[in-house]
C-alpha cells in the first residue's frame, strides 16, 4: 500500500509539505541551507498534501494527492484523445494512461508529485485550448487559462519547457480544419486566438505564482551543473538506457513503429505524430543532441525521465486508436494480451524500483531526530552523510537545522554552489565535485555554527577526522555515528538570498490553492457540445462522431 | 505514398540522431559513458587509446573487463589485479575513483611503446596521483597494456610485542554531556608561528606542542585583524595538523587565508584549542632513509614502516621546513594512498614550493595516521 512512499523524491515532496502544514503564510523554511525560500518550488502539490495532511497524515495525504493526480490524468487523456480520435479510442487512452510506464515510474520510482500534477492539470486544459483555437469563446479561453495556471502552480517544467509539444499540434490541427463543421474560422484567426491565450496563460502564471518569478529572476540558476544520470547516452551506458528508457516505455516500445506509421498516413494525425517524435528524441536526453540543440544550457539542469512521460502521454491517442481497432477485429484474442502487456507496462517501474531501489538505505532517522531536539543539540547546525533520502524525512522530525538539504535550485550557500556536486550527504556519488564541496564545508564549519554531522557511511570517516572532527557518540545501537566539532559557535540565523516579502507570503499561500479551486469549479461548469469530425480519417470506427466532454 | 516516405523519414532520422549521439556523444553522455578526458572507449589503435581505455574501464569499475584487456593477464590472477587497483586494505584507493588519466610517451617503436601514466583519482581526502611506467604491446591491429603488477606485500608469521604506553579516558558526566568534559583541556602551546605572504594567500605557520602529560585533541585558529581593526578572516588548521598529540609531542599547523594579503594584516590572533581524549602510543611508524632534494623538483622523499603489528588504513605526512636561521618557513603535506602493512616500508614523497627550495635547511617530518575501528582490513 505505501509503495509510493519509497519512490525518491517523496520524502522531500512530504519535507515541504510539512512545512506548508506548519508554516502555510511562511514559505521561508529554515530547516535546509541555513534558510531557503519555498517558493522556489511550485507548491500546488505539496500545499494539497499539507492540507489533506491535517485530516489523513502527511503520508496518506501525499498518496491521496498522487492518486487524484493519476485520476485527473485519466479524465484529461479522455478529453484530450477526444480531439484526436473517435470517442472509444479515447477511453482506451483513457485507460492506458492509468497502466502507463512512466507515469509508473514517476509514481514508484522517482516520486515526482509536482510533474504528475502539472501533467493532468495541463493535460485537461488543452481540449479547451482546442476549443477556443478553432472556435473562439470567453468560457473555454477562460478554461484553459485558470487550468494552465493551475498546472503551472504545481510545477514549471511543461508550461516553460514542454508547451511546444502539446500546443504546436494543436495549432496545426485547428488550422487544418479551421473550415470544417458549421462553424468556419480562418488560419489567421487561430493564430491570433494562439497568440492572446499565450498572452494571458503567461500573466496568469506570473500572477498565480508570482514570488516564484521574482525569486527565478533575482536568483537565476547559476550553480555548477549536477550531473544527471537522464542526460547520458542510453546505448553507451545501458544500465542508464534500462533505468529511463526500457523500463519507462515497457511494451509502449511494441506500439511506436505503429504510433509513426498511422501519424504519417493520417493528415489528421501527423501533427501529433511530430509532437511525440520531437518529445521521444528529446526524452533520451544525452542519446541524441536534439535535447542539448533544443534546450541548450537548461539542458545541464532539466532531468529528461520527464519528457519520456510527455512523450508517452502524447502517443496515448494513436496508442487508443491502435487498441480499439485490435479488440474491434479480435475481441477477447486481444484484449487478453492488451491487458497483459499494460500490467506488465505498469508493474515493470514498480519491480525496477524493487530490484534497483533508489531509497535503498534502511535507517530509522526517529533516534537521530530524538538526539538532536534534546538537551540544546539543535543550537547547533548539521548535516548527514550517507542518509540518502532520508534527510528529508529527518528534517520533518526534527528542530535542527542543516546546511544541507535536497532541493538544490534554492541553496545559495558558497560551499555548495560552485562545485557542481548534490548533497552533501551523498558527496561521494559526486567526484569530484561533492568532495570538494563537502571540504569546504568542513572547512566552513566555525561559520555556520555546524558542530554535528551524523555519519551512516563509513566511508567518510577517514575526512572527518583528519579534518579536526571527532566521534562522540552512537545512535541507534552504532547505526548512526554522531561526529563534532569543538569550539564552534553556536549557530546564529544566516539568511542567504533574500525572504519573501509578507504580500508574496500571502499570494502564495492564497492564489495557488485558490487558482486550483477555482480551476475545478470551472472544469465543472458544462460547456455547450460541439460536433467536431474526428475519425473520419483515422477510421477506427463507424460509429458516431460526436465529441463529447466527459465532465461537462 | 507520402506518408510511407514519411514514416520511413522520421525513422531514419531518430537512427541517424541516435547514431550522431552515439558516435559523437555530448559531454553529458561522455560523462558517464567514459573519462573526465572527454574520452569513451574507442577501438585500441594506439598506446595512447589503450590506456585511455583501461583507464575508462578503471574509473567505471569494470574490472573484470580491465583485466581482460590486458596483454600480460596470464601473469596474475583477477584478483591480484583487483588488489592492485582497490588497495590490498581499507586505504585512501579503496575511497577513490579514478577521474582522469593522463599518459607521457617515453619510447615508441612499431610494436612497443614505454608511456609515464599518470592516474588522477578523486578519493575521500581530496586528489591523489600516483604514477607508473607502463609497457603497451602492440597485437595484430590492437595495442594492450602489461599492467606492472604490484603485489600485496607478504610479511612473515611473527608475534610483535605491544607495550607502548595507552591513555583512557572515564567521563563522569551523562551520557547527553559528552564533549563537555568536566576536566580542564590538557595544556598546549605554540612553540612557534610565522605568517607568510603567497600568492595564494595568507599562511600562518607554526608548531604546537602539547605540554601536558595527557593526550590532547588540537586544533589551531587563527584569526587576522586588519588594520582598521575589521577582522579580514577566521580560519583553522583543518587537515593541516596531527589533531592527535600525545604528551610532549609537537605538531607543525599551517593556516591557509585565501584572497588575502599580508600588507592588510595588523595583527593575527591564535587559539589553540585541545580536549582530553583516550589515546595509544601504537602504532608507532618509523621514518626512514628521509632525503631532502631541491633539485629537479624540490620535494621530501622517504619512506614510512609501521613498526607495529597492526595495520594502519590512511596516513598523512606532515613535514616543518625550517631555514638556515632554524625559522618555519613552510609546512606541507601529503596522504598516503595505500594503508601501510606491518613491516613493509611504503614510499612517499611531500612537495615544496619551487621559490622555498634553496631556502631549506632542515625539515622534521612527523605521522598523524587514522585506523577506523572495527574496520574490515
Amino acid at each position: 500500500m505505501k509503495l509510493p512512499l519509497k519512490s525518491y523524491d517523496t520524502n522531500q515532496q512530504i519535507f515541504f509539505a510539512a512545512h506548508y502544514m506548519h508554516h502555510w503564510w511562511n514559505p521561508w523554511n529554515v530547516k535546509w541551507f541555513t534558510g531557503f525560500s519555498q517558493t522556489t518550488y511550485p507548491p500546488l502539490p505539496q500545499q494539497w498534501t499539507a492540507l489533506l495532511g491535517h485530516i489523513f497524515g502527511l503520508q496518506y495525504g501525499y498518496m491521496l494527492v498522487q492518486f487524484v493526480a493519476i485520476a485527473l490524468l485519466a479524465v484529461g487523456m479522455y478529453r484530450y484523445a477526444g480531439i484526436w480520435v473517435n470517442e472509444r479510442a479515447a477511453s482506451y487512452a483513457s485507460l492506458a494512461v492509468v497502466l502507463l510506464g512512466s507515469e509508473s515510474f514517476l509514481v514508484y520510482n522517482a516520486g515526482q508529485l509536482a510533474t504528475t500534477w502539472e501533467a493532468a492539470l495541463y493535460v485537461l486544459a488543452l481540449p479547451f485550448l482546442y476549443e477556443w483555437l478553432r472556435y473562439g469563446g470567453w468560457r473555454p479561453l477562460i478554461k484553459a487559462v485558470v487550468l494552465f495556471a493551475a498546472a503551472g502552480s504545481a510545477h514549471d517544467v511543461i508550461v516553460i519547457f514542454g508547451t511546444a509539444f502539446f500546443t504546436f499540434p494543436l495549432i496545426a490541427l485547428a488550422i487544418m480544419e479551421r473550415n470544417e463543421g458549421d462553424e468556419k474560422t480562418t488560419s489567421g484567426a487561430v493564430i491570433a486566438r494562439a497568440v492572446a491565450i499565450a498572452i494571458a496563460t503567461a500573466v496568469a502564471i506570473a500572477v498565480v505564482i508570482l514570488p516564484y518569478w521574482i525569486a527565478l529572476f533575482r536568483y537565476p540558476v547559476t550553480q555548477a551543473p549536477i550531473p544527471h544520470a537522464s542526460r547520458a547516452n542510453f546505448l553507451l551506458t545501458p544500465f542508464w538506457g534500462m533505468n529511463y528508457f526500457i523500463v519507462p516505455w515497457g511494451a509502449l516500445m511494441l506500439a511506436l513503429p505503429f504510433i509513426i506509421w498511422r501519424g504519417a498516413h493520417n493528415r489528421r494525425l501527423l501533427p501529433l505524430m511530430l509532437g511525440f517524435w520531437v518529445c521521444f528524441l528529446v526524452g533520451l536526453g544525452g542519446t541524441t543532441p536534439v535535447a542539448l540543440w533544443l534546450f541548450r544550457r537548461a539542458f545541464y539542469v532539466l532531468t529528461f525521465e520527464r519528457f519520456t512521460y510527455y512523450a508517452e502521454i502524447l502517443s496515448l491517442p494513436i496508442l487508443g486508436l491502435l487498441m480499439s481497432e485490435l479488440v474491434a477485429r479480435f475481441r477477447m484474442k486481444a484484449v487478453v494480451p492488451l491487458a497483459v502487456l499494460g500490467a506488465i507496462t505498469c508493474g515493470l517501474p514498480i519491480a525496477w524500483a524493487n530490484y534497483q531501489p533508489t531509497n535503498s538505505i534502511n535507517l530509522r532517522v526517529g533516534p537521530v531526530a530524538q538526539w538532536l531536539n534534546r538537551g540544546g543539540h539543535d543550537n547547533y547546525r548539521y548535516f548527514t552523510l550517507g542518509f540518502g533520502n532520508n534527510i528529508s524525512r529527518l528534517g520533518v522530525e526534527t528542530d535542527a537545522e542543516s546546511v544541507d538539504g535536497e532541493w538544490y535550485s534554492d541553496r545559495r550557500l558558497p560551499e555548495l554552489m560552485k562545485f557542481g556536486g548534490g548533497s552533501l550527504d551523498n558527496s561521494k556519488y559526486f567526484h569530484p565535485g561533492g568532495m570538494e564541496a563537502l571540504q569546504a564545508m568542513l572547512r566552513h564549519a566555525d561559520r555556520y555554527g555546524l558542530k554535528w554531522i551524523f555519519v551512516h557511511d563509513p566511508w567518510y570517516d577517514p575526512a572527518l577526522h583528519f579534518a579536526g572532527w571527532r566521534l562522540v557518540d552512537q545512535i541507534d545501537y552504532g547505526a548512526v555515528q554522531v561526529w563534532s566539532k569543538e569550539g564552534v559557535p553556536p549557530a546564529h540565523p544566516m539568511v542567504f538570498g533574500v525572504e519573501p516579502t509578507h504580500w508574496q507570503d500571502m499570494m502564495w499561500g492564497i492564489l495557488p490553492v485558490g487558482n486550483s479551486i477555482l480551476a475545478l469549479l470551472l472544469f465543472l461548469i458544462p460547456d455547450k457540445r460541439r460536433l467536431v469530425r474526428t475519425g473520419e480519417d483515422t477510421g477506427a470506427t463507424d460509429e458516431p462522431l460526436v465529441h463529447e466532454r466527459l465532465a461537462s | 505514398m507520402k506518408g510511407t516516405f514519411l514514416a520511413i523519414a522520421v525513422a531514419a532520422a531518430t537512427v541517424i540522431l541516435i547514431a550522431v549521439g552515439t558516435i559523437w556523444p555530448i559531454p553529458s553522455a561522455v560523462y558517464f559513458a567514459g573519462s573526465g578526458n572527454g574520452n569513451i572507449l574507442r577501438s585500441p589503435s594506439t598506446p595512447e587509446i589503450a590506456i585511455q581505455n583501461l583507464g575508462i574501464r578503471i574509473r567505471q569499475h569494470q574490472l573484470p573487463a580491465a583485466y581482460k584487456s590486458l596483454a600480460n593477464k596470464a601473469e596474475f590472477t583477477q584478483l591480484a589485479f583487483d588488489e592492485d587497483i582497490d588497495g590490498f586494505y581499507t586505504s585512501l584507493r579503496t575511497q577513490a575513483t579514478l577521474e582522469t588519466v593522463s599518459a607521457q610517451p617515453l619510447h615508441e617503436s612499431a610494436d612497443q611503446a614505454d608511456v609515464r601514466v599518470t592516474f588522477h583519482w578523486s578519493t575521500v581526502l581530496g586528489p591523489y596521483n600516483e604514477t607508473r611506467n607502463i609497457h603497451v604491446v602492440r597485437n595484430g591491429n590492437n595495442w594492450q597494456v602489461d599492467w606492472p603488477l604490484v603485489t600485496r606485500p607478504s610479511v612473515p608469521p611473527q608475534v610483535i610485542p605491544v607495550n607502548y604506553l595507552r591513555w583512557d579516558v572515564i567521563y563522569s558526566g551523562a551520557r547527553d554531556e559528552w564533549g563537555s568534559q568536566n576536566v580542564a583541556g590538557p595544556n598546549v602551546r605554540i612553540v612557534d608561528m610565522r605568517p607568510v605572504n603567497r600568492a595564494e594567500g595568507v599562511y600562518v605557520l607554526g608548531e604546537l606542542l602539547n605540554d601536558d602529560v595527557v593526550p590532547a585533541w588540537v586544533d589551531v585558529r587563527a584569526t587576522l585583524v586588519g588594520k582598521d581593526g575589521r577582522i579580514l578572516g577566521s580560519e583553522d588548521s583543518f587537515e593541516m595538523i596531527s589533531h592527535r598529540l600525545l604528551p610532549k609531542q609537537v605538531t607543525p599547523f599551517r593556516i591557509h587565508f585565501p584572497d588575502v594579503d599580508l600588507s592588510q594584516v595588523a595583527s593575527i590572533r591564535m587559539h589553540p584549542e585541545s580536549i582530553l581524549i583516550s589515546a595509544s602510543a601504537d602504532p608507532v611508524i618509523a621514518i626512514l632513509n628521509q632525503k631532502y632534494s631541491a633539485l629537479p623538483t624540490a620535494s621530501l622523499s622517504g619512506q614510512l614502516s609501521d613498526q607495529s603489528g597492526q595495520i594502519v588504513n590512511f596516513t598523512h605526512v606532515l613535514t616543518t621546513f625550517y631555514d638556515a636561521n632554524g625559522n618555519v618557513i613552510w609546512v606541507s603535506g601529503r596522504f598516503i594512498g595505500r594503508a601501510l602493512a606491518p613491516q613493509v616500508p611504503v614510499n612517499f614523497t611531500v612537495p615544496v614550493p619551487e621559490d622555498l627550495a634553496q631556502k631549506i635547511r632542515s625539515e622534521r617530518t612527523i605521522v598523524a595516521a587514522y585506523s577506523p575501528k572495527g574496520v574490515a582490513l
